[in-house]
């Protein structure tokens, strides 16, 4: 198991690098520069030419890279060329209310979206069953970043029970969660969408399965023949469609940090994307294909926790 | 006991929700919400984006500054008064007393630095640095000065030639690098620090700044216009306006920029308590034609063009509410610029009315009697976007086809000032303070793109080429020079005119409109006078501004 995880970490490496080289040819060679979007309109072009040397950007592609890469293994970010900030602070300022928000939008979705299709599955052709997979298609159906102005309207606005601006304070439990609440149901509710509805078509797959007419016919319980005989075989799709959807939900956090103006990640890359901040940028995409990676393992080590045949050999 | 332990949950929630309502509850604060991710440099030296104003604004000030909601008038700032010599080669200002620097915390050595009295011997310092084309942007306004300290609150400017008071005055102004940085602060924290943190002499301090996501000032109680109504400002980067119309709608921002868009405007007048403000200066939407790539070097073609474009069908189409027409390359709000009266009483061609069957006629003559095909290369930003739109379709009349090539704004910018002839039809959109900037940065002989000795923006590259095809290169850069070395304002005036209507004749321009800016506002928010026009290109927020409890 500790070998399997420790050649997974290792395998991610490559990957990691590859999308941090991707990232940092693409923002070199995409045109505008970061110099002439500093000084804006009336920079002369002795003063640009001036502020690329300070900014290193005269230097040769490599070396750049060179010293990017290495600033990271020393677990150095760079300092932003715009505003002149350690990116490494930035990102430790920030992060929490990334992660906060994807784990927040996971586990509401997880929470909610399980159960959801569980009894969806179990009241086939009910009206719970229709309500949910209407609700799951409407889920499906709305980008996050619409959902979450509906949500602000209704409940930020019309109702008046939650603000529509800002993360709260981090110190502050009560003022944090506060804010956290609308966008992670934003996310949560897209999650839930997706989990209720891998779970209901997985759970009925495996209702018709002979074991569990077997086991009906050995005279269990209806509730035995689901917890130990349906739920624990349909699980494995979940967890690939949940660690999917959670991959795609940790990316969907930089839309609904835009519409709920919260200071995370995403927030900041659209930031840095719009002043050619390609430092932060790349920063930030390594922290985001960190994030996925960690992700990508927990899911494959769940595995194994869910069927014991699964060997990590 | 699950009952009780339900009511127990729901009392929480309640307390949250409570708590969290206590802590967004506002006082004497304003919050504005920008259109901006973040800073880019509260450098005075070079700070000069929308974003970057709205908080230099507010902790600087210079010499004299734009009289509030005015932007050709001036009066005293830090100066009480000023004089110029006969001769127009030295001006000399004299300071108020008892002007206080904001007192400030080093945040890397941690030490405290007490306020002190701004004297001559800061604003020499200022301007030495902004004289400095390695530490400042605006350096060459600067070329040949020299500074002194006369005494502790006086302070002259000695000048290799003469200048008007239209063309020195602005440079000392508050606007751009007129805005002046104390010299111990500057000299304590350096440009790296200053990049992110004001120290100055305005109504508000710095407090707290948190990148990417708001800076924070509080009144300066020793402000010398006393001290602020307001207890201070914080500034948030928003850059999504759904969010930023969501924050004003539920009070977190009392004031928002919004687009130069006119359903925007008329989606904000409809909300209750809320105000719009559609002021100047504005940005001047200009298309340039490159008179060195085909068929635009004939100019029956940039003629054609001309005539078969339409101001108010423009100016309809971006929203009559926040455009002003304008029908010279500078403004008529500009000493220098030409109202339609007055291109009219010069001559009445100059104002190309609008008329189809000559400008298809004029197409002919040159050879295109079914049009052709051409392109421009766009900025995604709607202010671009839109006007490109309309003149593209307006065009189609006459059989032009053109393709308009979207690119991000960046891009935009690098492609038009670092390549030669790149796109036949270039818009550019933004305001310039006078007559002298304008006709400089477009249409000097040396600020050619790429070419020129100093390039900056003449993609006509006029001054070096001929674009009227007689054989003779066509250039207003005598006119340029007449005007920078004459002190008679009025003179002065009369040349910029002349250089205005030699552009129209040329047709190597379209000076179409204004788009007006446009920020909303809760109507418990007070400026404390008249927003008209302002030069911070934001509604300024003053020690008399104010917020309605």
């Amino acid at each position: 198991m500790l070998g399997y995880v420790i050649r997974r970490i290792l395998l991610a490496i490559p990957t990691a690098l590859g999308v941090l080289t991707v990232i940092f040819i693409v923002m070199r060679i995409a045109p505008g520069d970061p110099a002439e979007v500093i000084l804006g309109e009336y920079a002369s072009q002795e003063a640009v030419e001036a502020l690329r040397k300070e900014l290193g950007l005269d230097q040769p592609l490599w070396k750049q890279y060179v010293d990017f890469v290495g600033g990271l293994f020393k677990g150095d970010l760079g300092k932003s060329p715009i505003n002149g900030q350690s990116v490494s602070l930035l990102v430790a300022r920030s992060l929490p209310y990334s992660l906060e928000l994807s784990l927040a939008g996971i586990g509401l979705g997880v929470l909610f979206g399980l159960p959801m299709g569980i009894l969806a599955a179990v009241r086939r052709n009910s009206f719970f069953d229709y309500a949910s997979r209407v609700f799951s298609l409407l889920g499906l159906s709305f980008p996050t970043f619409y959902l979450g102005v509906l949500l602000l309207l209704l409940f930020g606005i019309k109702l008046n029970l939650f603000p529509v601006v800002g993360g709260g304070d981090l110190s502050n439990i009560a003022d944090n969660l506060y804010h956290l609440f609308l966008p992670a149901l934003t996310m949560g509710l897209i999650m839930m969408a997706y989990v209720s509805r891998m779970a209901r078509s997985s759970i009925l797959n495996v209702l018709n399965e002979d074991y569990v007419k077997t086991a009906r016919a050995k005279g269990l319980r209806e509730r035995a023949v689901l917890y130990k005989h349906v739920l624990k075989n349909a699980l494995i799709p979940i967890v690939s469609i949940v660690g999917v959807y959670s991959v795609v939900l940790i990316g969907g956090t930089i839309m609904v940090e835009l519409v709920f103006s919260r200071p995370g990640m995403g927030k900041m890359m659209i930031g840095a994307m719009k002043q050619r901040d390609y430092i932060t940028i790349q920063s930030l995409m390594v922290i985001y294909a960190g994030l996925v990676i960690i992700v990508n393992l927990l899911t494959d080590l769940t595995y194994g926790f869910i069927d014991p045949r699964i060997k990590y050999d | 006991m699950f009952r009780q332990d339900g009511k127990r949950f729901v009392l929480v929630c309640f307390g949250i929700l409570l708590l969290g309502a206590l802590g967004y509850a506002t006082d004497n604060w304003l919050d504005i919400a920008v259109d901006g991710g973040d800073l880019s440099t509260l450098n005075p030296y070079f700070a000069n984006t929308t974003v970057d104003r709205s908080v230099v604004h507010k902790a600087y000030n210079a010499l004299i500054r734009y009289k509030l909601g005015n932007i050709v008038e001036f009066e005293p700032d830090l100066a009480e008064s000023w004089e110029v010599s006969s001769d127009g080669k030295v001006w000399t200002f004299h300071l108020k007393k008892g002007v206080m620097v904001h007192d400030w915390t080093n945040p890397e050595t941690g030490e405290h630095h007490p306020s002190y009295e701004l004297t001559a011997e800061d604003v020499v310092h200022h301007f030495q640095i902004a004289a400095d084309p390695n530490q400042s942007l605006n350096a060459s306004a600067f070329k040949g000065m020299t500074f002194k300290a006369v005494d502790k609150y006086t302070v002259q400017f000695v000048l290799e030639k003469p200048e008007s008071a239209n063309l020195f005055l602005p440079k000392v102004a508050d606007y751009m690098t007129g805005l002046i940085v104390p010299k111990k602060p500057y000299e304590d924290l350096g440009p790296d620090i200053m990049k992110w943190m004001v120290v100055g002499t305005g109504p508000f301090k710095f407090k707290e700044y948190r990148a990417r996501e708001a800076y924070v000032l509080e009144s300066w109680d020793q402000y010398f216009r006393g001290k602020p109504k307001l207890d201070g400002v914080t500034i948030w980067y928003v850059p999504d306006l759904n969010a930023r119309k969501l924050g004003l709608m539920k009070g977190d921002y009392e004031l928002i920029e919004g687009p130069p868009s006119q359903p925007w405007v008329e989606e904000m007048r409809a909300l209750p308590h809320t105000v719009v403000d559609v002021f100047g200066p504005g940005e001047r939407v200009v298309f340039f034609f490159t008179a060195t790539m085909e068929p635009f070097t004939d100019p029956r073609v940039r003629k054609a063009v001309l005539y078969a474009l339409n101001r108010e069908e423009l100016a309809a189409s971006l929203g009559p509410d926040i455009t002003e027409i304008t029908y010279s390359f500078v403004p008529s709000s500009l000493p220098g610029g030409l109202s339609k009266e007055e291109i009219a009483a010069w001559d009445p061609d100059l104002l190309y009315e609008t008329n189809i069957d000559k400008a298809k006629e004029l197409l002919a003559e040159a050879g295109y009697p079914d049009g052709f095909k051409t392109m421009t290369i766009c900025s995604e930003r709607g202010q671009y976007l839109l006007p490109t739109q309309n003149f593209a379709e307006q065009l189609r009349r006459i059989g032009i086809d053109v393709e308009i090539q979207i690119v991000d704004h960046a891009t935009h910018h690098h492609l038009i000032r670092e390549k030669l002839d790149v796109s036949p039809i270039i818009l550019y959109v933004c305001w310039r303070p006078n007559a002298d900037v304008l006709l400089t940065q477009w249409f000097y002989s040396k600020s050619a793109v790429v070419v020129g000795e100093s390039p900056i923006q003449n993609y006509t590259r006029l001054g070096l080429v001929d674009v009227t095809g007689d054989g003779v290169v066509d250039s207003i850069d005598p006119l340029i020079e007449a005007a920078r070395a004459e002190v008679d304002p009025c003179e002065q005036a009369f040349y910029w005119k002349l250089a205005n209507l030699k552009l129209l004749d040329w047709a190597v321009c379209w000076p179409a409109c204004i788009q007006l800016f446009t920020w909303a506002r809760n109507e418990r928010l007070h400026y404390g006078y008249d927003l008209v026009a302002d030069l911070t290109l934001s509604p300024r927020i003053t020690e008399q501004t104010w917020l309605e409890q």
